[in-house]
């Protein structure tokens, strides 16, 4: 008799607040609308709307904008399912700078374009490997294990540049080509380069595994409950250590595509942007401790960061930009709390 | 990571046998491993069994192994704190700002508030006290990660130390009594701010083991529903720890300012992850309920002998990262080996 009360309850609750269930599902959406709307009302005064030096200006700003997104594109939406089975990973910004060195150093020394990107994606695929043996095998904590890595890999990166020079660039004795900029720079259609496309697809593959293939079921049944998972069945070292491989992949494709837009390997180019995908995640409404979220929210929230650091790059000097992202983290913080939270007790 | 409590903490095994407890087998065989890597360095690595090239491996880590008893505490809990080396950067900064004098130059930098320096070590210490009760709250009353928190509070507290500093430094027109606290050398050549880490050192250690607050922090990292049950405020006894862990960030960063005589928004870049790897050398468990203030110490001089010999090879500085991870996850690996093999 409680039970049946309890579920009548419940629906006839989750009928009556339906449209406050809407809101708060998409409310990453709606901020990300009202900070576009912030930014082009506080950068009205240079032109009309749509016009040159306004925020929503196709050629001059939102193109700028989508090219230099294209790192965190790429990488949040992995990110994501990661978090959703409940492990993370604070080595992606190592990771990143990491692959862009290599990169642009083998572009540097004369390697074609095929044969860099096969390598460093196979580099992205090792560094995945040694956090899932790290957090899957050897059962050390993901954040401890990725903190390891993280100065493994920012070690390595910044090793591999010579003494002396700050990144992998042109010098007297070997110039880079100029073709490695196609990749993340050249206009392919609309403005946008090949690198925004392939970020697309991985979102649309990342959110086809999310929705309907099993990986995304079972990371989902991992961050929920890892042990009752497993009892059911579940290999949950697999899954975890599938899903630290694709997160080092498309750390290693995010590394590509910045080396590319800066054509330089910068070994501190990577810095920071576990922060920035956390925020983005946490943004999109995944819970931290696992068990639910989606991709295409997470991709949103990126959105956000990015349009909150390059629109805000315009009005405040730079030096508020770390103050910048921590309020916004502790902010994201806090609305993921209240909002996601509150469902899951629902 | 439910897992592991029962095989890193071992603490089952604790009540159960009257033999040598857990804490002090991990903590000595730490001991031996830091004597045997102070042996191995003296070998090999040129001068580095000159007396006074042992008394700076402890002088120069001073400010570490201040932090480190903050995050020993707090990760006994179970809890991470992130966020001191930005309240470090933070104090230190604002430490200058507020005693710089005000209107003396065209220079933005160059001027500040003009208060006394005991004011400015007051309102210093204070701003280091609110980060601490930021991390406290989403903590304790949001539930939120520690770990996500306490990231984003360094980026706020290092973010007001770059914003004070324009990104770079603040070193002119100080009052003399500004660099006096930081320089101070008391006995010999040691410095002040070495004693106040010996001091807070003993502190935290009978704190530790002879206080009930000390035991408590134990109970809630084994297990916080238990301590709950029997009475332990968890919320509040978190909050003194964090906040007690702001403070002494707070403290360091006054008195790094003062040493360099500066305030420089870079200061102690990195040195969250230094706290925790010492603070993991010494054998305090991530999974919580377990580890010791002695054995943090132990860490850091683990670590202080590792990057110092690293330096005496001539290797270059980028090797620190690398040692330090590969450090970090030996310690991680030999420690749960040593407590399986252990309580068979």
């Amino acid at each position: 008799m409680g039970i049946n009360e309890n579920i009548s309850k419940q629906v006839r609750k989750s009928g009556t607040n339906s449209w406050k269930a809407t809101l708060k599902g998409s409310y990453v959406f709606i901020l990300l609308i009202i900070v576009v709307v912030i930014l082009s009302l506080v950068k009205m005064d240079s032109g009309g709307i749509f016009g040159r030096g306004h925020f929503l200006n196709w050629d001059g700003s939102i193109v700028n904008l989508l090219r230099s997104a294209v790192p965190i594109l790429t990488l949040s939406g992995g990110f994501t399912l990661l978090m959703i089975s409940g492990n993370i990973d604070l080595s992606v910004g190592s990771a990143l700078s990491l692959s862009a060195v290599i990169y642009s150093l083998m572009i540097l020394n004369g390697f074609g374009l095929f044969f860099s990107f096969i390598i460093t994606m196979i580099l992205g695929i090792v560094l995945g490997f040694v956090n899932g043996l790290l957090v899957m095998k050897l059962r050390i904590t993901p954040v401890i294990a990725t903190l390891v890595t993280l100065n493994l890999y920012k070690g390595i990166a910044r090793l591999i540049v010579p003494p002396g020079i700050s990144a992998i660039k042109s010098s007297t004795i070997k110039t880079m080509p100029a073709w490695i900029n196609n990749y993340a720079r050249k206009d392919l259609i609309a403005g946008l380069p090949v690198a925004f496309f392939v970020a697309i697809v991985i979102i649309a593959i990342l959110v086809i595994i999310q929705r309907k293939t099993i990986l995304g079921k079972y990371s989902v049944a991992i961050g929920g409950n890892r042990l009752a998972a497993e009892l059911s069945g579940i290999n949950a070292v697999k899954i975890g250590w599938i899903l630290y491989i694709m997160v080092g992949l498309l750390a290693a494709l995010a590394g590509i595509a910045r080396a590319s837009y800066m054509s330089i390997g910068d070994p501190l180019t990577g810095d920071g942007m576990e922060l920035d995908c956390i925020i983005a995640v946490l943004l999109g409404g995944t819970a931290f401790s696992g068990g639910e979220g989606s991709v295409i929210k997470t991709i949103a929230g990126a959105l956000i960061i990015m349009c909150i650091t390059t629109g805000l790059m315009t009005v405040i000097p730079p030096y508020w930009q770390m103050f910048t992202k921590g309020t916004v983290l502790v902010l994201a913080v806090t609305l993921n709390s209240l909002l996601v939270r509150e469902k899951v007790l629902e | 990571m439910l897992r592991n409590i029962d095989k890193v903490s071992g603490i089952d095994k604790i009540s159960t046998r009257s033999r040598m407890n857990d804490a002090t087998f991990i903590t000595l065989s730490m001991l031996g491993v830091l004597i045997v890597l102070l042996g191995l360095a003296c070998l090999f690595v040129p001068n580095f069994y000159l007396g006074q090239n042992i008394i700076n491996l402890v002088t120069n880590y001073w400010f570490v192994i201040v932090l480190g008893i903050g995050v020993t505490f707090l990760l006994i809990t179970g809890n991470f704190d992130m966020s001191v080396s930005g309240i470090v950067a933070m104090s230190g900064v604002l430490s200058v700002y507020f005693c710089q004098a005000a209107h003396v130059s065209q220079s933005e930098l160059a001027n500040g508030l003009g208060l006394p320096y005991w004011a400015a070590i007051v309102l210093a210490l204070t701003a280091s006290l609110i980060i601490g009760a930021i991390n406290a709250f989403f903590i304790t009353k949001l539930k939120v990660a520690s770990i996500i928190v306490t990231l984003g509070t360094m980026s706020i507290a290092r973010g007001i130390a770059h914003i004070v500093t324009h990104g770079a430094q603040r070193n002119t027109s100080l009052p003399d009594v500004f660099k006096v606290i930081g320089n101070i050398t008391v006995i010999g050549s040691i410095k002040l701010s070495v004693i106040i880490m010996i001091i807070f050192v003993i502190i935290a250690v009978i704190i530790e083991k002879r206080t009930v607050f000390g035991r408590r922090t134990y109970l809630i990292g084994a297990n916080i529903e238990a301590a709950r049950l029997s009475g332990v405020k968890v919320g509040q006894h978190l909050t003194i720890l964090y906040l007690i862990s702001s403070l002494l960030a707070g403290i360091t960063g006054i008195l790094l300012a003062s040493e360099y005589v500066s305030g420089t928004s870079n200061r102690a870049m990195g040195s969250e992850f230094d706290a925790l790897v010492i603070v993991l050398l010494g054998g305090t468990s991530i999974a919580g309920g377990f580890g010791s203030v002695s054995g943090t110490v132990i860490g850091a001089l683990i670590l202080a002998v590792v990057t110092s010999s690293a330096t005496g090879l001539l290797l270059r500085p980028e090797w620190q990262f690398i040692l330090k991870g590969i450090v970090t996850f030996l310690a991680i690996m030999a420690q749960r080996f040593a407590l399986d093999r252990r309580n068979i």
